[in-house]
């Protein structure tokens, strides 16, 4: 018997109706670990190349990770992949909450849907039971609403429901899907791909247990893990505000998004601080499964009590977009939730429309009579009704930045700030040089996660000279020494995301290593994952996800970042004059990979 | 007795995990003798356990296979018990459940409760002093032919009312 895995890979086609149950093969696992890698593995081995992301020949993988659901802390994730509605390359997101562990209690880790249904459905797995069941009566509910029904008609408050909105079902190219209301599937459209297959919700019931090979070990294990992220300096914060912190943090670096990263200091930062979330709107806070840092927050203002937000809606609906009310930017975090819309790309889209105005490259007749000035609030809520609706210019807004940009013209596309077509995050890769690097060479576009290098920020320059053999890995305005680093924690974080665990606590703050991801796996699932092993199964996997990037048309040329960074220096602040010499930083972490100079890796 | 302050629980349910583990070596949300309810939408987390109830309804098992021991807490007897399910209907928070021809129930983890330590928000406590305090005759009436999980529910809402009546005086007053 296998430990630590469910066991079993459903696979749904929602064209036939036909449900397969599968065994999970232990010798594949342990090459591709879970979560993350098995779904890209999948995709690589299964999904044909040139499809249209919308057509039914996509597919839509929810992976879960070996240790997930079991005592190990913040292994709560589940990972969401398949070939991006919004940027046509490897789409993926993750979230946390409580839906992972559920699948595996379920039995599953991996659930695979093809094809697409002829009418709006929901998928409703309880153990061994599967059924695709109608949802005429839940379409065009918001995600909240959608999960209340469902509870109810299925008569269970404990269900986990991953859901989209009405952005999902109208294709907006970047709708989300919600875990039970709060816990987002943010990125890449994964919403949009949801909604093309008529899929309205997978709701999940697991009435089984996780067991672990060597329980002894496992539990000691957990025990040191529990203890380095107790006894670790960002703990307290990282507690009170979660990852509200850098509202104030990266405006002490010079770094946060200010008028679509004209600047990168806002001097109205206290009135939209994770300080000023915690002391004014906080209730209490929340924690997604097993979790022993609880960061997420609950939030009542007059007007809306919701969970969270994380700091990219934040700063998206409040500095990036000029906009400094903060009970604004709380309200936009929950209606956003409801109706299925990713917060970042849809910043980026408004906050690119408000500079071309500012710039005079258009004004209100090109964009129905909005008026696009700096935290105008009644814009924003009428263009995101747009959006959601696909009505009027907000179809174009529905497509992304890098579409309407492109359709609009006139000069517009060297503002629309996105890598590959996902719109960037909200961190001004200029004072962070290896975030810039990690923009451009991810292999979901411009997004830290992939390698999020948390580590340039922490100041340890001895352990970044024992590590990375260069002080400089650890000084985030030199460019030196980070694609060593960047090459670490790429592998890094997908060793979280393959273990599908909370990345603020493996990656961020340096929680995981590959030695003990080695131990914890070996001891929990009983399969020999010696650290080698992991480390030949990571880089295969990324070497996977960037064939089929290349497949699916990518070059060198797309591994960059927009023009602002790399040539418009910041004019204030403790980033003040920086760039981001990327195409030097690019062609170091090519040679470092083995990679020619097309970016072209040799297959494995 | 365990005793709950919702306001402080963020629902992440180690309580729950560390439970089950200790028990059972396995982990799961039905492995658990602690079950924690969540209400997403309220911001309501509660974690539902055995309050020794002043009248220990469970008790009244047909079987005789219930007892209640020194520290306050339940005992079944697996000689005795037949899995008729009487003390599932009869406990009106379902914090006893059968799972696996087991009936799951609080023990106390026989003195040093893991859920307590498992718990870094504080929300669970552990007094010894107190047995048998706590009424729950009113509840009762409201929970007739409710599974434990609906129990559970309901349960959770009305204990956190006062909590939740607090938050929006506080934050909107």
């Amino acid at each position: 018997m296998v430990h630590g895995y469910g066991g079993h890979i459903l696979r749904v086609d929602l064209s036939s109706g036909r449900i397969l149950r599968e065994k999970t093969d232990p010798d594949f696992m342990l090459d591709v670990i879970g979560g993350r890698g098995l779904n890209s593995r999948r995709l690589y081995d299964e999904l044909k190349r040139d499809i249209d992301p919308l057509s039914e020949e996509n597919m839509l993988l929810i992976g879960v990770g070996p240790v997930t659901g079991s005592l190990f802390s913040t292994s709560a994730y589940m990972t969401i992949s398949g070939k991006s509605p919004l940027t046509g390359i490897l789409g993926d997101s993750a979230a946390g909450g409580f839906f992972g562990p559920e699948i595996k209690y379920a039995g599953y880790d991996q659930l695979i849907f093809t094809g697409r249904s002829d009418r709006l459905s929901y998928v409703y797995i309880c153990d061994d039971h599967v059924e695709i069941r109608d949802a005429a009566h839940l379409k065009g509910q918001d995600i909240f609403q959608t999960t209340a029904i469902i509870r109810k008609e299925l008569n269970d408050n404990n269900l986990q429901i991953a859901a989209i909105g009405p952005a999902g079902e109208n294709l907006v190219r970047y709708a989300i899907v919600a875990c039970n209301n709060s816990r987002v599937c943010g990125r890449t459209g994964m919403g949009c791909l949801f909604g093309s297959k008529n899929l309205k919700a997978v709701v999940v019931k697991g009435t089984g247990m996780v067991s672990v090979a060597d329980p002894l070990t496992f539990m000691k294990l957990c025990k040191v893990m529990d203890n380095r992220i107790m006894t670790h300096p960002e703990f307290q914060d990282r507690h009170d505000m979660g990852s509200t912190l850098l509202m104030n943090a990266l405006n002490g670096l010079g770094i946060l998004p200010v008028n679509h990263f004209q600047r990168g200091v806002a001097p109205y930062v206290d009135k939209i601080s994770g300080q000023t979330l915690a002391k004014q709107y906080k209730t209490k806070n929340k924690g997604c499964f097993n979790c022993n840092i609880n960061c997420s927050r609950y939030y009542v203002t007059p007007a809306v009590e919701s969970e969270g937000p994380e700091y990219e809606t934040l700063c998206s609906f409040s500095s990036r977009i000029g906009n400094d009310n903060l009970e604004f930017a709380l309200k936009m975090n929950h209606y956003l939730n409801r109706m299925g819309l990713d917060s970042l790309s849809a910043g980026e889209t408004i906050g690119w429309a408000m500079e071309c105005v500012e710039r005079g490259i258009f004004n209100k007749d090109d964009f129905d009579g909005l008026e696009f000035t700096w935290g105008n609030r009644e814009t924003i809520e009428k263009i995101l009704q747009l959006i959601i609706r696909q009505e009027g210019i907000g179809a174009d807004f529905a497509k992304g930045t890098r579409y309407l940009a492109n359709k609009m013209g006139k000069g517009s596309e060297t503002y629309a700030l996105h890598v590959k077509g996902l719109d960037i995050i909200c961190g001004d890769p200029r004072g962070i040089k290896a975030f810039g690097l990690t923009y451009a060479i991810a292999s979901r576009g411009a997004d830290h996660l992939r390698a999020e290098p948390f580590f340039e920020l922490t100041n340890r320059f001895d352990e970044a000279r024992k590590r990375f053999g260069t002080r400089d890995a650890a000084d985030r305005l030199s460019d030196n020494g980070k694609a060593i680093l960047v090459e670490y924690t790429e592998r890094q974080a997908l060793l979280t995301d393959c273990l599908t665990m909370c990345k603020n606590v493996g990656l961020s703050m340096d929680i995981l290593d590959f030695e003990m991801a080695a131990a914890l796996l070996t001891a929990g699932t009983g399969l020999k994952f010696a650290e080698e092993r992991v480390n030949k199964a990571l880089r295969k996997t990324i070497t996977h996800d960037r064939l089929m990037n290349i497949d699916f048309g990518i070059t060198a040329k797309d591994d960059t970042l927009p023009h602002r960074f790399t040539h418009e220096p910041l004019l204030e602040g403790a980033s003040k004059n920086q760039v981001v010499p990327i195409h030097d930083m690019v062609e170091d972490y090519y040679k470092l990979k083995g990679w020619d100079k097309k970016g072209v890796p040799q297959k494995p | 007795m365990l005793i709950i302050d919702p306001s402080k629980c963020s629902g992440c349910r180690r309580c729950e995990t560390q439970c089950s583990f200790y028990h059972s070596g396995k982990t799961g949300h039905f492995g658990a003798r602690i079950k924690v309810e969540k209400i997403e939408i309220k911001g309501i987390d509660f974690p539902v356990v055995c309050h020794q109830c002043q009248e220990h309804y469970c008790t009244g098992c047909p079987q005789k296979a219930i007892s209640i021991t020194d520290r306050g807490s339940i005992e079944v007897s697996p000689t005795l018990c037949n899995l008729c399910g009487t003390c599932e209907t009869l406990c009106p928070i379902g914090a006893i459940e059968i799972y696996n021809d087991i009936p799951y129930v609080c023990d106390l983890c026989g003195g040093t409760p893991r859920c307590v330590d498992a718990c870094e928000m504080d929300a669970i406590s552990y007094d010894p002093e107190i047995k048998q305090t706590l009424s729950l005759k009113s509840f009762k009436k409201q929970t007739k032919k409710m599974t434990p999980a609906m129990k559970r529910h309901k349960y959770a809402n009305q204990a956190t009312e006062k909590m939740r009546t607090d938050w929006l005086k506080d934050r909107r007053a």
